[in-house]
């Protein structure tokens, strides 16, 4: 008896060795699939290369992004011989969370994309990714609008190629301004009014997703621009200035009394970005803003009602008056760029791909994906939407352009700084404790 | 007779109104339990702009089928199913068959170290997996098990043993011994004993952990997610993943792609359930 | 019998498998998170041996406390909750018609994944479109508060979603419990004239107490690593009136790149749990000498 039973124990093991097996033997045909192919174009060329390549546009979400990616890399097997891309896509917050564990191992894929300033810092401190200056000055000079490969370079070494760039303009909705007899204020004394009839009217002023943090932040940042000028935050930040400038201490006031004003959405501080805009594009809420990624939104996503699409116009944020930013100073700046890792067997190879991929985005972004590249744009051989023109032709004139606070710091003080932004906003600290406690996270930051 | 039947009668009818409160009751909280099911269908007929705006109860105006043809085919959801299906099932089995191995030891069988074995399931309880991803990473990457299925399914199962041990330890130590003990003295193995008594005896218990299991690996997606690269081995929840852009989150479609993945665990979860009640019969029969 | 259940093979045969899984997978991360929560490390490169330092910042970290309450409190109501899970699963176990078809419907939210879970409440906590606020609206309540936005609220707001979210959890392991009762415990209860309502408290609750306890422990550990309606509703928001020890964690070792600080806090969770568990089972152990 006892060893009929023993021998159902070894069968029931044995099956799942079965499991086991098949399991690695399904592995491994993958990986004998790859060299047989491979195998099979070895009589073509004499080296096999293989690009491991990790980007976050999925086919579901991002259909335009993902089928440009598709067509270069096409294109740039068929260019050259014996090259494989091999791609992998995840979503947006997997993708950051896949890469910080990839990194971890030094497993990095050969090419993949990255943030700038703050967000390099660890990477570019651990040698993990490969200085791009060669593909700057070779295969791509001249092609970058100035100042956008600079928000990916650490001490003069640059390490990512920007594949975007975005100015942040405030959106609003035309149809519920001319509701409310409110004219599109050009300065932040008349945008004040205009929020403060919308809101006598009981109409929502403004929409923001404040949980998300780095909304709200936008808002600071404008202010800062036009009370204090376009410096100061950076010098803030860059530790040639204090946060505690009168400035930024002031433009910390101004939300404040924003949100005493009733300005912002009911709940801003629990909303997400996705609910907030939500309310802008269901005409519940009069102004929105956000970079212009979200460009699409307000042009050609036919999801959204035609309507509603006309009456979205954008105006750039409005002056201060006796402050010392101009309307054509813009927060925004360039959003992913692509690295090449440190480590990859590939190397050369990866930055051949790289700049031939930059080249190629630039030429089709805008008018397939409606991304506005970080390379110069012909407007006019393209065919656009109107406020796309508008937007490229704000580019062209800004007279600055800061890049996003909680891009510009480190990962650990931008945690400060967006902590900070969503308590301001909640009244749960004094402007000069919002100044005084960023002054203290950079000062310790910089070893001060 | 008569006053004998009279407070019987009194007390059925407040009983009966007291069986009418209660199904009353018991019907609110099953609205609040089913509703959630048919809101997310709702949800997965929206598009983004419905689904932030006005109430959430509303009807989509024009119900977007389209959202599960784009699940479908751009999800990449027909490549994922059979993955989540085999991968779930080779973990359940594995984990509530070790588990039981396990818990029959600590349990029946005497030996010293059973009570500090019992205190390493039950710490192996308290690791949040996001403290463990990093260094699981590593020594996946070392045994050459990156972007291979057993990773998904080693990991599976030792992080749900703990779990499934504590709550067959609860149904092991009030299940009655005596019907093992006769086992044995009618001189039948031990392994003889663990197939053909206990786990028959304990297979409600066993329907149960197989349930929590099966809903817990079915929606894992932090594993799949860092250990798993090629779409070859992915599995439906990342499946969501691909609805998610840089700027832009296709909620309709992910609603719909969660609604198809609902609906197998749904079904396996019904017969399953079912087996909860089932085995206790059979366990009685056999008692 | 007693050399039939102490035979050394056996037992090493059916436990080491499981033992030998946890040890690799589940200790031996553990003990890597415990050195990492000694170096000073961003997680990428280089890093530097430094101590007890991050224990040590850890003690004032005033954040860290704030969400350790929360993650307290979490695990308090969680534990509480249990006894209502207890009532439904007592009466759906009682022979009642439909009990059958209502077990499964209360179970159906248990199927759902976390992301739609979370969408759910995001949806029912909208302050202005939101379900709940249009129920309170129509009932007359003229300004119901922004339940994720205000920090008087959020917390409580979440712990009602999670208590929720783990309902199905409990119920489905007490009712296995309770139909594993022996029917002539209660049959004899019913001749003796006991109530429904005796026969739920006085033999069939005793009955599963083994298994009760085994809920606590579970209550108390799952609220205490707890994560993820959190991370998705309110990110530990706002102000961190929302934070949990593991949201923090998280924070620290993936966003901010402090990933020694974040080992460091992920270790004190784990000495948490221990000494938390350990006291709980202190308080309930007693009788348990009786059920073994």
């Amino acid at each position: 008896m006892q060893k009929k039973w023993s021998r159902r124990l070894m069968m029931m093991l044995a099956v799942g060795l079965i499991f086991i097996l098949a399991a690695c033997g399904g592995d491994d045909s993958e990986t004998e699939g790859n060299e047989s192919t491979s195998g099979d174009n070895e009589s073509g060329s004499a080296d096999e290369v293989v690009i491991d390549f990790m980007h976050l546009w999925p086919e579901g979400s991002s259909k335009q992004h993902y089928e440009i990616v598709n067509e270069i890399i096409a294109e740039y097997e068929e260019a050259n011989e014996g090259v494989t891309i091999q791609t992998e896509i995840l979503g947006n917050e997997q993708y950051k969370e896949k890469i910080r564990v990839l990194s971890t191992s030094n497993e990095l894929p050969d090419v993949g994309m990255t943030w700038a300033a703050g967000y390099l810092v660890p990477y570019v401190d651990g040698n993990m990714f490969a200085p791009l200056d060669d593909v700057i000055e070779g295969p791509l000079a001249d092609q970058f609008v100035s100042g956008t490969t600079e928000a990916f370079a650490l001490d003069g070494t640059t390490y990512g190629l920007p594949l975007e760039l975005n100015i942040t303009p405030l959106y609003y909705n035309k149809r519920i301004f001319d509701e409310n007899g409110v004219e599109v204020p050009t300065t932040y004394e008349e945008l004040k009014t205009a929020i403060q009839t919308l809101a006598d009217n009981g109409v929502t002023p403004i929409t923001l997703g404040n949980k998300d943090k780095w909304t709200g932040s936008m808002w600071y940042m404008y202010l800062a621009d036009r009370i204090g000028g376009p410096e100061v935050l950076n010098n803030a930040i860059d530790r040639s200035g204090s946060f505690e400038d009168p400035a930024l201490i002031e433009a910390a006031a101004e939300i404040q009394e924003l949100v005493d004003m009733g300005a912002f959405v009911n709940g801003y501080n629990g909303l997400g970005n996705d609910e907030a805009k939500g309310y802008f594009l269901n005409e519940q809420a009069a102004m929105y803003l956000m970079a212009t990624w979200d460009l699409p939104e307000f042009t050609t996503n036919e999801d959204n009602p035609q309507e509603f699409r006309d009456s979205v116009e954008y105006m750039k944020f409005p002056t201060v008056e006796g402050g010392e930013g101009d309307e054509n100073s813009f927060v925004g700046g360039p959003g992913v760029g692509l690295f090449v890792a440190e480590d990859s067997d590939v190397k050369d190879e990866a930055k051949d791909f790289v700049a031939f991929f930059v080249e190629k985005w630039g030429e089709q972004s805008v008018e397939k994906a409606g991304v506005i590249p970080a390379t110069k744009v012909d407007t006019e051989t393209l065919d656009l939407p109107e406020m796309y023109i508008d937007v490229l032709n704000d580019l062209n004139e800004a007279t600055n352009l800061t890049l996003y606070a909680d891009v510009q710091m480190s990962a650990a003080v931008a945690d400060v700084h967006l902590d900070m932004i969503q308590a301001l906003f909640g009244n749960a600290v004094t402007p000069e404790e919002f100044a005084e406690n960023q002054e203290n996270a950079l000062a310790e930051e910089a070893g001060e | 007779m008569a006053s004998t039947t009279q407070p019987v009668e009194k007390r059925s009818i407040a009983s009966r109104i007291g069986m009418v409160l209660l199904y009353i009751a018991l019907g609110i909280v099953a609205v609040f339990q089913i509703y959630p099911l048919i809101w997310l269908f709702i949800f997965s007929l929206k598009t983004n702009t419905e689904v932030f705006g006005n109430s959430p109860f509303a009807l989509p105006e024009d119900p977007r089928w389209e959202n599960y043809v784009r699940a479908w085919t751009d999800g990449n959801i027909d490549m994922y199913f059979f993955n989540s299906v085999w991968i779930t099932a080779v973990s359940v089995i594995a984990t509530v068959l070790l588990a039981s191995f396990a818990t029959f030891a600590i349990t029946r069988m005497n030996w010293k170290l059973s009570k500090p074995v019992l205190g390493l399931f039950m710490i192996g309880l308290m690791v949040p997996i996001h403290s463990a991803i990093i260094p699981l990473f590593s020594f996946y990457n070392d045994m050459g098990l990156i972007n291979h299925p057993l990773s998904l399914i080693i990991t599976y199962t030792a992080f749900n043993l703990p779990i499934t041990i504590m709550i067959l330890l609860g149904f092991y130590i009030t299940l009655p011994r005596e019907i093992e003990e006769a086992a044995v003295m009618d001189g039948a193995s031990i392994h003889r004993m663990f197939f053909q008594i206990t786990l028959p005896m304990t297979s409600p218990v066993i329907a149960t952990t197989a349930i929590i299991n099966m809903i817990y690996n079915w929606n894992e997606f932090v594993f799949v997610n860092t250990f798993i690269s090629s779409d070859k081995w992915k599995t439906l929840t990342v499946g969501i993943n691909n609805f998610v852009g840089q700027y832009l989150t296709d909620w309709g479609a992910i609603g719909a792609t969660l609604i198809i993945s609902i609906v197998p665990i749904l079904i396996a979860f019904l017969i399953l359930s079912d087996r909860i009640v089932e085995g206790i019969a059979a366990g009685s029969v056999k008692g | 019998m007693k050399k039939v259940m102490s035979n050394k093979l056996v037992i090493a045969l059916y436990v080491l498998p499981a033992l030998f899984l946890i040890t690799a997978v589940i200790y031996g991360p553990m003990i890597l998170t415990g050195y990492y929560g000694l170096m000073d490390w961003t997680g990428i490169g280089e890093m530097t041996f430094i101590g007890l330092d991050n224990y040590k910042e850890l003690i004032v970290d005033a954040r860290f406390w704030d969400s350790a309450w929360h993650s307290l409190l979490l695990a308090i109501f969680s534990t509480l909750s249990l006894a209502v899970y207890l009532t439904i699963s007592l009466i759906l176990a009682g022979n009642i018609k439909g009990s059958n078809l209502l077990r499964k419907i209360y179970l159906i939210p248990m199927l759902m994944s976390s992301v739609a879970i979370a969408q759910l409440w995001i949806k029912i906590y909208d302050p202005n479109n939101g379900m709940l606020n249009s129920v309170l609206k129509m009932f007359g309540v003229e300004n119901p508060p922004a339940w994720l936005a205000d920090p008087k609220y959020v917390l409580a707001a979440i712990i009602i979603a999670i208590l929720w979210q783990y309902a199905g959890f409990y119920i489905i392991i007490y009712y296995a419990a309770l139909k594993g009762v022996p029917t002539e415990l209660e049959e004899a209860a019913k001749i003796d004239g006991a109530t429904p309502l005796q026969i739920a408290y006085k033999i069939k609750v005793p009955l599963i107490a083994g298994v009760i306890k085994v809920t606590i422990v579970l209550a108390i550990v799952g609220s205490l690593k707890y994560f993820d309606l959190i991370y998705v509703m309110t990110g530990g928001g706002p102000n961190g009136s929302s934070e949990v020890i593991a949201s923090y964690m998280y924070k620290k070792a993936f966003d901010t790149y402090q990933f020694g600080y974040g080992s460091a806090v992920a270790f004190f969770l784990l000495i948490i749990t221990l000494v938390v568990t350990w006291i709980t089972r202190k308080f309930t152990a007693d009788d348990e000498e009786v059920q073994y």
